[in-house]
């Protein structure tokens, strides 16, 4: 089992592309520099507009647990590809790539969620970019 | 005997199922373009936004303006490129909930649902609710009212092709180059007229031409070709709510929980 599923952890992932939001410019509110990945629970999910905002604990390597909070594609948007609000439920664990919000609050952007068994959902509203790609 | 009888009955029956497909594609283009009960060509249909392939793609997931059509700016015209301020209430109208306009909301990358009658054509686009309601029925544009994020359009026939002519915007962003450019935006003049032009290209596609008059910037007159892909598989979805108000969280990059 990968270790990183026993041990949430932040740490940052090199160069990826920004995960763009349509309701505003993406650098209006996150810090495409400063790429985040992190692995956690889901504590609490917003399935409204103008993006989605999902919430997750974070627990670093003292144990102190953060709880961070990650927005992505508008509900229509997402729904429209197939994205529903039950793809992503409390209680889950799911690892996040995404940016960091500009003004150094535990939220960032989150274009993009994978799943324990290796599944993902790119929950940004482009339809055609990847975090990363 | 058999079967050469059941030889020549499968080879009758494979013609009658050419003859009776190709009956059924040619009533199908004989239906085409899909008409009213008054004879106009019917627009009505919910669609995926105005695409192109020509020209610069945002670095967002909405459709821009190629720059080579652009002609020449007038005198003062170079406003068109307004500079960013780092004032997130200028810079950023659109954080803080305020409307994208027309053309830019239009180009969004979402959903519009078009409904038509002998009187008007509703486009119902699902960014921000945006709902343009076009007049058909001759009347001519609003006098003495304000200039408006969407202007006052009017639209009528010529052939088979919609003609909508929209006037009276206050001055906003024409694009959403700005998500491109961090450093510029694309503002229209107050003095834009657009003039949109659709009609039905093929069963699959729709044309849509943008053409952008703004004298107080450009020299002249200037077009663009787009296309919109009808999604009869989104009728079942239909168009969402989208109120930008409901969880804005970050309004100017302030994000809060």
């Amino acid at each position: 089992m990968n270790v990183r599923w026993l041990f949430p952890v932040l740490f940052i992932v090199f160069a990826a592309a920004p995960a763009l939001l349509a309701h505003h410019s993406f650098s209006a509110e996150y810090d495409a520099t400063k790429p985040i990945q992190v692995t956690g629970v889901v504590t609490k999910v917003e399935w409204q507009n103008p993006h989605i905002w999902f919430f997750v604990d974070v627990k670093d390597e003292s144990g102190k647990v953060t709880n961070w909070g990650f927005s992505g594609g508008a509900p229509g948007q997402l729904m429209r590809r197939g994205i529903n609000k039950d793809v992503i439920q409390p209680g889950m664990t799911i690892m996040v790539d995404g940016f960091l919000a500009k003004d150094g609050s535990h939220n960032g952007s989150g274009g993009k969620v994978t799943f324990p068994d290796g599944r993902s959902v790119f929950t940004a509203s482009a339809e055609d970019k990847l975090p990363g790609k | 005997m058999i079967m050469k009888i059941s030889k020549y009955a499968a080879l009758a029956g494979a013609l009658s199922g050419i003859v009776f497909a190709s009956a059924a594609l040619l009533a199908q283009q004989s239906k085409f373009p899909p008409r009213t009960p008054d004879g106009k060509p019917d627009l009505s249909g919910i669609y995926q936004w105005p695409k192109t392939d020509e020209g610069e793609k945002c670095k967002c997931s909405a459709t821009i303006f190629d720059r080579n059509k652009f002609p020449p700016f007038k005198p003062g015209g170079e406003a068109f490129y307004e500079p960013r301020t780092g004032d997130p209430r200028h810079d950023e109208p659109r954080d803080f909930c305020l409307p994208a306009g027309f053309p830019s909301g239009m180009l969004s990358a979402n959903a519009v649902r078009f409904i038509q009658n002998k009187n008007f054509l509703v486009m119902a686009h699902e960014f921000q609710a945006m709902t343009r309601l076009i007049p058909l029925d001759g009347r001519p544009h609003r006098k003495g009212i304000e200039p408006s994020f969407y202007g006052d359009p009017v639209g009528h026939w010529e052939g088979d092709t919609l003609v909508v002519e929209t006037t009276n915007f206050k001055r906003w962003s024409l694009d959403d180059y700005f998500y491109t450019n961090p450093k510029e935006y694309r503002m229209h003049s107050d003095a834009l007229r657009t003039i949109e032009r659709i009609s039905w290209k093929d069963p699959k596609t729709l044309s849509y031409k943008l053409t952008i008059d703004d004298p107080k910037i450009f020299t002249a007159a200037w077009s663009q070709d787009f296309t919109m892909t009808p999604h009869p598989d989104w009728e079942q979805m239909g168009i969402f709510e989208y109120v930008c108000e409901e969880n804005n969280r970050c309004p100017g990059g302030k994000c809060g929980k």
